[in-house]
């Protein structure tokens, strides 16, 4: 791949990776790094790819592996109980129109990872169902589990975050501090 | 098919409507037409989904990811045809050191050195005449230094200093009588090469033992035995001693 195919990858895909690395990472920084060192991989190692086509795939399979590669080099992270996720459908829908980009962006990165992933890639718009088990190499029907449980989980984090459903919880003190005021 | 399974294939339906064709969604989707309170369902599932995309969709990158990934990659790359280039080099000064090698090795007498040392010999002028490979390569000695430990192979504790200023080129490790050896080949300013071999001292006979560097010459090879700590080391080069000695310092 010559300098301007290049060029024109990087513009068609580095949003959308970054905001795929910015769900996986702890930091924007650390989803811009993600981010460039997947472009970095692709620079040296991604004109063995025959197929141009799948270089879209192939970016984000990569900055997946990465961001897991690194994950690892941490401190171990406790496993999530995937069964622990229950997809209990939710009655009260979150009021979306109230939620800004940043918290909904928030949201979705309190999610846990195994869900987090399938979700991203499928709010993206960049990828299909098989698309997403291609990338995170999971069969499809665990790639549809996740989606469903993922979404009741986005919900979760949502409705928590939405404050005009007016349902915060007043403490027992400053409950009583206001009925001795009035 | 119950609204159960419906809504757990329906979780994967796009927003878009990308997927309207998809036989998987197929019936799931029938079923949601035939139902009311299921067509209810996505319908309200399509347009929570559909806000959510808007609103990521919303997320920016920090404003230079971009001017930096091309940056960055453009100084890390290196063109095709430096990496030939490199290549060829590499590929030149091992041939030529092969036909000299040859030429010397064939005709030298291997008495004079102790079996250890023949046999690194042996495998020097196997990877110069590229029967063999590296088992590692890097032009940081540090690295292929650190390889070698993790291999639980020899590596030199310290290089000498005109030694350690050259760029490696790889190195190899080999079994003599059941101990590990490991050579390390470097490239000289001339673009020739020297190779330095390392054993363990247990493994050598009396006359390796001493720390003043041995120097012998056979034929166009000059080596320098010496040891230090426990591990004794042989450099070879082909040339004179008085140049082999100039990486003693």
């Amino acid at each position: 791949m010559n300098a301007i195919d290049f060029q024109q990858l990087v513009d068609r895909q580095y949003v959308p990776l970054y905001r795929f690395a910015l769900s996986l990472a702890k930091s924007e920084a650390d989803a811009a790094d993600l981010t460039q060192q997947t472009f970095f991989l692709w620079a040296s190692k991604g004109h063995q790819l025959r197929d141009g086509s799948k270089a879209k795939s192939w970016l984000f399979t990569t900055l997946y592996r990465e961001f897991l590669t690194r994950r690892r080099r941490e401190v171990r992270f406790p496993k999530v109980e995937l069964d622990d996720a229950r997809e209990d459908e939710i009655a009260i829908s979150p009021n979306i129109n109230a939620l800004d980009a940043a918290t909904v962006s928030q949201a979705l990165r309190e999610v846990e990872e195994p869900f987090r992933a399938p979700l991203t890639l499928f709010y993206l718009k960049q990828f299909s169902y098989e698309e997403i088990a291609d990338v995170l190499d999971v069969p499809i029907g665990t790639v549809m589990s996740r989606l469903s449980r993922g979404k009741a989980l986005l919900r979760r984090r949502l409705l928590s975050k939405d404050e005009t459903l007016g349902n915060k919880v007043v403490s027992f003190e400053s409950q009583k501090s206001r009925e001795s005021h009035g | 098919m119950d609204n159960r399974e419906a809504k757990f294939i329906l979780s994967a339906y796009r927003p878009g409507g990308q997927d309207a064709s998809d036989s998987r969604f197929s019936e799931a989707l029938e079923q949601a037409r035939r139902d009311p309170m299921l067509e209810q369902w996505l319908r309200d599932s399509v347009t929570f989904d559909a806000a959510i995309t808007e609103r990521l969709s919303a997320v920016e990158p920090p404003p230079d990811l971009r001017e930096n990934i091309l940056a960055g990659v453009k100084v890390s790359r290196v063109p095709h045809w430096k990496n030939r280039l490199r290549k060829w080099t590499i590929a030149a000064a091992l041939i030529l050191g092969a036909t000299l090698g040859s030429l010397i090795w064939h005709s030298a007498r291997p008495g004079h050195l102790a079996g250890w040392q023949n046999a690194a010999l042996g495998v020097i002028s196997s990877l110069v005449r590229q029967q063999s490979s590296f088992d590692a390569q890097s032009h940081d000695t540090g690295e292929l230094l650190a390889w070698l430990r993790a291999n639980h192979a020899p590596a030199a504790q310290k290089l000498p200093d005109n030694l350690a200023k050259l760029s490696s080129l790889g190195c190899k490790t080999f079994s003599w009588n059941g101990t590990p050896v490991s050579v390390i080949c470097f490239v000289r300013k001339n673009g020739e090469l020297i190779h330095l071999v390392t054993i363990n001292a247990r493994a050598t006979v009396d006359r390796t033992r001493r720390q003043e560097a041995n120097l012998v010459q056979r034929g166009g090879w000059a080596t320098a035995t010496w040891r230090e700590g426990d591990r004794v080391y042989m450099l070879a080069l082909k040339g004179s001693r008085d140049q082999l000695r100039s990486y003693l310092l």
